[in-house]
């Protein structure tokens, strides 16, 4: 699955981009994700696919890959060797069902 | 002093960031990889005393909103650090400052708008990801003292500017640098991205040899037009979705110095890296 479904009205880009701007959203979102998912105006299937960490969905949806990894990297962590690691490979696992 | 000012060096290379964060995780041959290319790479920038550096790198939407997003945008400030506070653990590379030209960079976008292609420009410092500050802290930029112009390109939000428009774009460069900056000035022209790669895909870890192999060569050989009619968006997504069309800064490159042979400097695939590593610099008359 590549950019063929890519839909940039999906609010969920600007989370993304958001959080990777603002270390202060960030800590909110680890702290309280529902709170910051709340402020954003996300389609309901949409929403549901960030919080259920199913990547395969969102995609499908069109959202961005490239933003897609970011989300992962959000949720599961960013360091070189380690949290980015365990991101890839979920969302490979999600991507594929291969989980 | 030359009566023009002129292309000293032109690039291609990559910013996978694994090659700096993970580089303990390649073997020790994959290692003299990226080792010898970027070392070579600085002595050959060094060697060709420029004064002016230019880089063209895929902008990862690390500084725009998808629903505003420029095909180029060049940073107009007078000083570029990085990488950006959120990268920093993802790349695991030192910080850096790297002074800018806010008169080349004017003088970029007048140029460009003067020749009908309608860039972006960002006074305020840019946000730099492993797209600049791979090559920065690979060659060493902030200790060279030559002023950086970067201009981030959009490789990778739909529809994003073919292989045909890049090396247009690439065309005027050229034509801007000879004709609009100051004479004698010596510029270096560096296109960062690739080789293949699919951030973020279900592929995140497939390399395509096959391709990258291949697209070295077509930058070696100098046949533009097979170039362009090879090097299609649909061949570059099929060796990675929405990564390895990063070779579209080359393309830029490419169209700034016209056909001149390439020089390879070897080719590492190592998939800690996720990405395939090779770079290669053309030829430049004297």
């Amino acid at each position: 699955m590549g950019l063929e479904k890519f839909d940039p009205t999906l609010a969920g880009h600007d989370l993304v981009q958001d959080l990777k701007w603002n270390p202060a959203l960030r800590a909110e979102f680890k702290a309280d994700e529902k709170a910051v998912l709340d402020r954003y105006a996300l389609r309901p299937d949409e929403r549901r696919a960030i919080e259920a960490r199913d990547f395969k969905t969102l995609y499908a949806l069109g959202f961005h890959p490239y933003l897609g990894g970011q989300l992962s990297r959000f949720i599961y962590g960013n360091d070189a060797g380690g949290g980015a690691l365990v991101a890839n490979k979920k969302l490979i696992a999600s991507l594929t069902g291969e989980r | 002093m030359r009566s023009v000012a002129e292309i000293v060096f032109a690039a291609g290379v990559p910013h996978a960031p694994a090659i700096v964060g993970l580089f303990d995780k390649a073997t020790p041959e994959q290692q003299k990889v990226v080792r010898d290319t970027y070392a070579s790479l600085s002595a050959e920038l060094r060697k060709a005393k420029p004064d002016l550096i230019i880089v063209f790198a895929n902008d990862h939407m690390t500084n725009s909103r998808v629903l505003a997003y420029p095909d180029f945008l060049i940073g107009m400030a007078a000083e570029h650090r990085g990488p950006h506070e959120w990268f920093k653990p993802w790349i695991g590379c030192r910080d850096y400052a790297v002074k800018g030209s806010p008169a080349a960079a004017e003088a970029l976008f007048r140029g460009m708008t003067r020749r009908d292609v309608r860039m972006f420009g960002s006074r305020a410092p840019l946000n730099f990801d492993d797209n600049v500050s791979v090559p920065s802290v690979l060659l060493d930029l902030d200790k060279l003292g030559v002023p950086l112009v970067p201009v981030l390109q959009n490789c990778t939000v739909p529809p994003i500017p073919d292989q045909h428009r890049c090396y247009e774009i690439g065309r005027k460069l050229g034509d801007l640098v000879r004709n609009d900056l100051p004479a004698g000035q010596r510029v270096a022209l560096i296109g960062s991205g690739g080789l293949s790669h699919e951030p973020g895909g279900a592929r995140y870890m497939f390399i395509d040899e096959a391709f990258d192999r291949w697209f070295i060569e077509l930058c070696v050989e100098a046949d533009h037009e097979r170039m362009l009619k090879e090097l299609t968006i649909e061949r570059m997504e099929a060796a990675g979705s929405g990564g390895t069309a990063e070779l579209l800064s080359w393309v830029v490159v490419m169209g700034a110095i016209g056909e001149r042979r390439g020089h390879s400097y070897g080719y590492a695939i190592c998939s800690d890296f996720r990405c395939g590593i090779g770079a290669v610099s053309w030829k430049l008359a004297a």
